[in-house]
């Protein structure tokens, strides 16, 4: 086999072995590679700094499981960002899967900074139907949630009290797996004029970009990589910024790859040019 | 009334949802209301539907003895033990969300992180460079890999003179062409939708309504 | 190395494992695991849907709070099963229709506004206060946008100037489908990352 077929042909095992290896290594052995802040990533913080003691924040878990490894460092430092700064947070979820993440984020968020549920934040749960329930909580949140996750009416929850529609929440912040961030801005935005901001997976956050230019999502976070930078601003380091060596050096691994597999390529056609002649 | 009374309805509840945005007038703002109540049961029920579906198929499955049908029965286990304690210890502590946490989440999320595998050994044996286009896609890829990652802030030089940093080049690419193009994309999409829409307000898309009778 | 005594860890490790030993191939471990998971996943969301419908959505408002109207919505939901069975089938297009018609009516003002009329807007600028690297951007994404739209007008034959505008189009696509790649593995990376740091930090506690 000549060199350039070999190229052309590595083993799929080798692969896999290789990313799992080069993942793996540097969170053993963290590198410390320092992360850059991009501007995305400080509009969604200057969207935050800019709420006042006493402000009320809708925070919408849009994810369930198979992204919590990229969203959940996001969701954390935001509650971290808004519960140290005496925000208070009304959370739901748009999936049935993001109910228990949801709780346990906020049960632990709160418990580091003594909040008390009912009064500090509220978790009014899973609602079937995100676009009728986007468009329904600009109308009224109790009537969209007539009681919270726990089956306690809504009307006897003391934060709630003074939350009946967009205009009593500051800030939506949509932390998604999916394109709900974009029908944040669709709904809640666009009809009733609610500031939005989002937390997206890598495979979203390209998608916002048409947004973010517009102004209709004023800031967002990018993947692990956004979590990582919003971490980094508030001071608050956590699994984004652990995850970062290992994020540098298998994107630098899958990059080799497709080079060695494209240097092949290139061989293999000047050698058939050259039979062909 | 088998297909015209659900078209019928349609172009109501349609025409209503659509009107309501455009007037302040109280009884378009109390249908929609209750419009936006009735769809959210709807769905719900809709998913629980869905549930007995999945029954349905592992049932037969493991009945007509289907290939691999004994994992059916850990499928109808897992899905009654779920429910069982649900009912039996409630959802707020106890089984339910120990098996959310410790079976549910973990084998959800690993079960995508195969992907990562899965799309290393696949860009390595598809991705050529063959047409400029390819070449095109694979610089763009390229840049936004590196730029987007630490490691992308050591990538950085001066040519003639002119600094030049891989983090700028891929911040430009991102908020520039691949925004214009995602722009496109959406707008078209945006113009589809709202066609597609209007064709189900006015009953000439009938698709939803399932096969002809 | 300090390893884990809580037992749903060790669980949620070994399950990890067995859904991770696909790579190698296909065998029953993760063929067991696959199919615990769409067992206890159905049975989670179950719960949540009949919590969410029927007890919030319908008990409480119908029953606790005096609004007999919703009941409707609930009547239209049962009306769904109704597709179990060949005879009735016909009956479910009912909540079918009510139910697209009324996604479909506030799609359409919603849509126009937010990703045509804004996003068009958004598109055109005033050069003037702009320094000249704005400028350039600005028309790079006014040229991107606009070309990207032409490309995909099949109305017309793409020859002679649709053609070379179109090829325009083409490569501000092949750009934004290169970012989107270098996204996608970025993505999916993550993800793994995720599982290792649970199996080296909650599970074996290598990391700290």
């Amino acid at each position: 086999m000549a060199f350039y077929d070999r190229m052309m042909s590595i083993d799929r095992r080798i692969i896999f072995l290789s990313v799992g290896l080069a993942v793996a290594i540097p969170i053993i052995v963290p590198l410390g590679f320092p992360v850059q802040v991009s501007e995305e990533t400080r509009s969604f913080y200057r969207e935050m700094a800019a709420l006042k003691p006493g402000d009320t924040i809708l925070l919408s878990f849009d994810y369930e499981g198979d992204v919590m490894a990229e969203l959940n460092p996001m969701a954390v430092a935001v509650l971290r960002h808004a519960f140290s700064r005496d925000i208070k947070v009304v959370a739901i979820t748009t999936y049935a899967g993001g109910t228990g993440i949801a709780e346990r984020l906020l049960t632990e968020a709160a418990a580091r900074y003594g909040k008390t549920y009912g009064i500090d934040y509220v978790f009014l749960g899973y609602n079937p139907d995100w676009s009728g329930t986007m468009l329904r909580l600009g109308e009224s949140f109790k009537a969209t949630y007539p009681t919270d996750q726990y089956g306690k009416s809504t009307y006897e929850i003391p934060i709630m009290q003074n939350v009946e529609t967009y205009r009593d929440i500051a800030l939506v912040v949509s932390i998604s797996g999916s394109a709900l961030s974009e029908y944040w801005a669709i709904w809640a935005g666009g009809r009733y004029g609610a500031k939005v901001i989002s937390g997206n997976t890598a495979i979203q956050a390209i998608l916002i970009y048409p947004y973010y230019k517009a102004g209709q999502i004023p800031g967002f976070l990018g993947g692990l990589k956004g979590a990582a930078e919003y971490e980094k601003l508030i001071d608050e380091p956590g699994m984004g910024i652990r995850g970062m060596d290992a994020q540098s050096v298998a994107h630098a691994l899958m990059l080799a790859f497709i080079i060695v597999g494209n240097v092949g390529y290139f061989f293999s056609r000047r050698a058939q040019a050259r039979q062909s002649k | 009334m088998k297909r015209q009374g659900p078209i019928i309805l349609a172009f109501t509840i349609g025409m209503l949802m659509l009107v309501q945005f455009f007037t302040p007038a109280a009884f378009f703002k109390q249908a929609y209301n209750i419009i936006l109540d009735w769809k959210q049961v709807v769905l719900g029920f809709t998913f629980i539907l869905g549930t007995w579906s999945l029954i349905r198929y592992h049932y037969t499955k493991i009945s007509r003895r289907r290939e691999n049908w004994q994992y059916s029965y850990v499928t109808l286990a897992g899905l009654a033990a779920t429910v069982t304690a649900a009912l039996v210890w409630k959802t707020a502590t106890g089984p339910y969300p120990w098996l959310f946490n410790n079976v549910q989440v973990p084998m959800q999320s690993t079960m995508f992180s195969l992907l990562a595998f899965f799309v290393a050994s696949a860009s390595y044996r598809a991705f050529r460079a063959r047409t400029f286009h390819a070449t095109l896609l694979l610089i763009a890829g390229a840049l936004v890999m590196l730029g987007r990652v630490p490691i992308g802030a050591y990538l950085s030089g001066s040519v003639f003179g002119v600094k030049i940093s891989l983090v700028e080049i891929s911040d430009w690419v991102l908020n520039v062409p691949n925004a214009a193009a995602k722009r496109g994309i959406m707008i078209g999409v945006g113009l589809g939708m709202t066609a597609t829409a209007i064709k189900i307000v006015l009953g000439i898309e009938q698709t939803y309504l399932g096969k002809t009778d | 190395m300090e390893v884990t005594h809580d037992a749903g860890i060790w669980v949620a490790g070994i399950l990890t494992l067995a859904i991770f030993s696909f790579l190698y191939k296909d065998n029953p471990f993760y063929k067991f695991a696959e199919h615990l998971l769409v067992g206890v996943s159905a049975g989670y969301y179950l719960v949540q849907y009949f919590f969410s419908a029927a007890y919030k959505k319908l008990w409480v408002p119908v029953v606790q709070q005096g609004n007999p109207i919703l009941i409707v919505g609930g009547i239209l939901g049962i009306l769904m099963f109704t597709r179990l069975f060949r005879k009735t089938e016909w009956i479910s297009r009912y909540p079918v229709a009510f139910y697209i018609a009324a996604w479909a009516g506030y799609v359409i003002p919603s849509y126009i506004q937010v990703r045509i009329l804004q996003q068009a807007q958004a598109t055109m600028f005033n050069p003037r206060g702009m320094g000249l690297g704005e400028i350039v951007s600005a028309s790079v994404l006014m040229v991107g946008v606009a070309t990207t739209l032409i490309y995909f007008y099949f109305s017309a034959e793409h020859k002679g100037p649709l053609k070379t505008i179109s090829k325009v189009g083409i490569t501000f696509l092949m750009i934004g489908f290169g970012a989107t790649f270098g996204y996608n593995v970025m993505g999916r990376i993550s993800l793994l990352i995720g599982r290792f740091q649970f199996l080296f930090t909650d599970w074996l506690g290598i990391v700290h």
